[in-house]
């Protein structure tokens, strides 16, 4: 079985870790939450395997690099990203709430990886601009930076849904959210993370286009569009440290901050550009 | 006379209750944020406080202050300003096509319209004044947050801490206090030898009560993240400023065997003269078996005063400096080449007869009464392919140039009637002949990018520092620890407080963990190592 299959397969398991905690968010059942973080753990697993599976793959061909290379290998990276990230949270916080809002985010990107046309899931072999050893260090930092600020997003569609709880009236839903204030410190940490990582990914970018281009900068779209998601999260840790904004505000801000980032993957296609192997 | 009055502020943490109190006779402001008194002289005001510095300090009457412009470049609602301005400027500069690709988009637009566009620099909109304009504001705002905010940094960085705070023990968690039955001394040295192993900088005092006070902290570097982040992000647009004074970045074509001593400026299109000359030896291609390209490389040499100092071989990924600077493998074509094979057809029955002509030779025509020369060989002519220049030289004294296509036939049905038309283009113009051209040599141009940038080292060290920058102020913190030994009626109580910088989850735990282990320690100790100590 090749690795696109399974990997369409794991589309599915993600699909039914949402449906499960979902569920436990509805009925409250402890079990149920266990059943979906185990669920969630083998969807990771299987993915784990179809990505180093898929890597053995390509050097079967002959053309053997590693599964970062185009639009299809870095939506199933994302997802992972995503799910392990979750993970991560989860057993650091113990609170599964975060995983009905994490997994579609992953289900999303490995439904559009492996059943959108335009999307080809074929291993090709790498061009000569990306043949080099920064491909791997440029990619894994960005996709975990993405990661990190879509929990952020998560988090604050949460922090939203939370608000609208009325005291003394009891809601299934949202009764397990955490608090407003525990949301609003964890949403703020995964921005951190992300704008560490988000800041090594266009280093680390920088550095590579500075021996394929001959310039560590250009004002290609994707290279100004990192920068504007980094500044929009920069402008985000400012008015947290600084001015004390908290809450909506902030909430606002990660959302914003996280379309940018989704028109720096996606949206930049559709302009003319140096990355357009990041393309099909 | 004087005026006290309780306030809250908040500098990136949560709320404190603090005193201030106006003393109308000297005219200064004290508040009792602690540590150590300092006095600031800022918009006629004296302010005397410890160890913060505070945003509340201006007098509203006086418009016409000189500190005017330092106040507004101090400001963080400036800061978040240029941020949005910068980032959504940029977003313009990714919707609009830029430098090169803007001239169609100016093309289409009306001709007012795109008046207005240049005028406002949006097809150089990276390197329009404006934009610049911005970025530069933002590095004076950068640069006075800054120093503003670093002495209250350095105090915190320096300041030692008093040991005797009743004030944070006055809340204090249950679980953070502990009671032994031991001697007070006894527990107060051994907890004092416990604290110095682990954290920094430990002083004790004792009070009049008979109370024992320690201090200690960790982490106080993490105090000078945010400058480190802020001077990386200084140096790298100090670096970009370099590179744009005593850099360039150029192109060249260059034809396989042929040598180059002058590049093109991407910027001015003008030619640029290199302190040596470079050739290239050699270009190729490689495909994968699905056709994909797999490597572009160039053979190339680089010669001073004729002579060849150095060799190297460039592929995309692998750029090569020499004399500082530095080549990359960007593009390649084909050009034509010296030879073409024509074809000549006679219609007096002479046989066809082909010939590998070279650029500049002449030949003779079937028969010998006329000869002809290859004037010249193009790659692409008029947009219609490969296409070479007949000179043919008659003794009639006939002398017809003309042009002939490799796609004639291409042509012929896409132009109905075209050669026949114009005599140049008339490949039987000279009879009884008709010539055709069957095929021009084609040679590989290798395309480098050439650039110098003196200023990348400066990049790198930024890049390098706002890392690490970035580590120490979001994942340090730095972290001071109280305790308070008294006795109570259970022989000896112990009660552990602490402020931390940032990350106040995570020093709740360090916290927990470090009154359990000194618990342990203290209870294990034996009370000989009291007498010793």
């Amino acid at each position: 079985m090749s690795s696109s299959v399974i990997l369409s397969y794991i589309t599915f398991v993600y699909f039914l870790s949402f449906l499960l905690y979902l569920m436990m968010m509805v009925m409250g059942k402890e079990s149920i939450g266990r059943a979906a973080t185990f669920v969630t753990l083998a969807g990771l697993a299987g993915q784990t395997f179809a990505i180093v599976l898929r890597w053995a793959e390509s050097y079967r061909l002959g053309i053997g690099h590693a599964p970062l290379s185009n639009l299809y290998e870095s939506l199933i990276f994302f997802a992972w990203t995503i799910i392990f990230l979750y993970l991560l949270t989860e057993w650091r916080t113990k609170n599964k709430s975060i995983g009905a809002f994490a997994t579609p985010l992953a289900f999303l990107a490995l439904a559009y990886a492996s059943y959108s046309p335009s999307v080809n899931s074929r291993i090709q072999p790498l061009v000569p601009a990306l043949k080099s050893n920064w491909l791997i260090a440029h990619v894994i930092t960005c996709f975990f930076g993405y990661a990190a600020f879509g929990l952020a997003f998560g988090i604050s569609i949460m922090y939203f849904l939370k608000k609208l709880e009325k005291p003394g009236k009891k809601n299934f839903f949202l009764r397990i959210i955490p608090r407003p204030a525990i949301l609003d410190d964890l949403s703020y940490q995964m921005v951190v993370i992300g704008f560490l990582l988000l800041t090594l990914g266009i280093i680390t970018g920088s550095v590579w286009a500075h021996s394929a281009w001959g310039s560590y900068w250009s004002w290609d779209p994707k290279e100004t569009w990192s920068l504007i998601t980094w500044l929009v999260y920069a402008a985000l840790l400012h008015s947290r440290m600084i001015r004390g904004w908290r809450g909506n505000k902030l909430a606002i801000l990660c959302i914003i901050g996280f379309s940018c980032v989704l028109f720096t993957y996606f949206g930049v296609n559709y302009l003319a550009g140096l990355h357009s192997y990041a393309q099909s | 006379m004087s005026v006290t009055q309780p306030f809250r502020y908040a500098q990136g943490r949560e709320p404190v209750e603090r005193q201030m109190v106006f003393d109308g006779k000297s005219g200064k402001l004290f508040c009792d944020c602690g540590i150590k008194s300092m006095m600031i002289k800022r918009l006629g005001f004296e302010l005397l406080i410890g160890g913060c510095t505070l945003g509340i300090m201006e007098e509203p009457n006086r418009p016409d202050d000189p500190n005017i412009l330092w106040k507004i470049f101090s400001s963080l609602k400036l800061t978040l300003a240029l941020l949005i301005v910068l980032a959504i400027g940029s977003v313009f500069g990714t919707l609009i096509p830029q430098q090169e690709s803007a001239m169609e988009l100016a093309h289409k637009l009306s001709p007012g319209l795109a008046r207005l566009f240049s005028s406002f620099q949006l097809f150089d909109l990276y390197h329009s004044m404006w934009f610049r304009f911005i970025i530069a504001l933002l590095a004076a705002n950068l640069i006075v947050c800054s120093i503003n905010r670093f002495p209250a940094s350095l105090r915190r960085f320096r300041g030692q801490p008093s040991p005797e705070r009743p004030k944070l023990f006055a809340n204090l968690a249950p679980q953070m206090a502990f009671a032994l039955n031991r001697d007070l001394e006894e527990v107060s040295n051994n907890t004092s030898a416990y604290f110095r192993e682990r954290y920094k900088r430990v002083r004790s005092a004792t009070t009049a009560q008979g109370e024992h006070y320690l201090v200690g902290e960790r982490g106080r570097c993490a105090n000078f993240g945010v400058y480190l982040v802020h001077l990386s992000v200084l140096l790298i647009l100090l670096g970009g400023l370099v590179g744009s004074i005593f850099g360039f970045e150029a192109f060249v074509n260059v034809p396989e065997g042929a040598t180059v001593e002058k590049v093109m400026l991407r910027k001015t299109r003008a030619p640029r003269r290199l302190p040596f000359a470079v050739r290239c030896d050699k270009f190729s291609l490689d495909f994968y078996p699905n056709g994909t390209p797999k490597e572009y490389r160039s053979d190339l040499s680089f010669l001073v005063d004729g002579k060849v100092a150095h060799r190297g071989v460039l592929l995309v990924n692998h750029p090569i400096t020499f004399k500082g600077i530095t080549f990359y493998q960007a593009s390649y074509g084909t050009i034509a080449g010296n030879m073409a094979r024509l074809r000549i057809a006679s219609k007096n029955g002479v046989e066809d007869s082909s010939f590998e002509a070279q650029l500049g030779k002449t030949y003779d025509l079937p028969g010998g009464h006329a000869k002809f020369e290859v004037v010249d060989i193009r790659s692409n002519f008029m947009g219609m392919g490969p296409a070479v220049q007949v000179q043919v030289r008659a003794p009639s004294g006939r002398n017809p140039g003309i042009w002939l296509f490799q796609n004639q036939e291409k042509i012929r049905r896409r132009f109905p009637g075209i050669f026949e038309k114009f005599p140049q283009l008339n490949p039987a113009a000279f009879e009884p002949f008709v010539f055709s051209l069957e095929k021009i040599e084609s040679r590989y141009y290798t395309g480098l990018q050439v650039s110098k940038d003196p200023g990348v080292f400066i990049v790198w060290t930024g890049f390098f520092m706002i890392v690490v920058g970035l580590f120490v102020t979001f994942f340090m913190s730095h972290r001071r620890i109280w305790i308070r030994i008294s006795k109570s009626p259970q022989g000896v109580r112990v009660e552990v407080a602490g402020i931390a910088s940032r990350n106040k989850v995570g020093f709740a735990k360090e916290l927990d963990r470090f009154r359990d282990k000194l618990q342990d320690y203290l209870l294990e100790a034996p009370p000989s190592q009291a007498e010793t100590a």
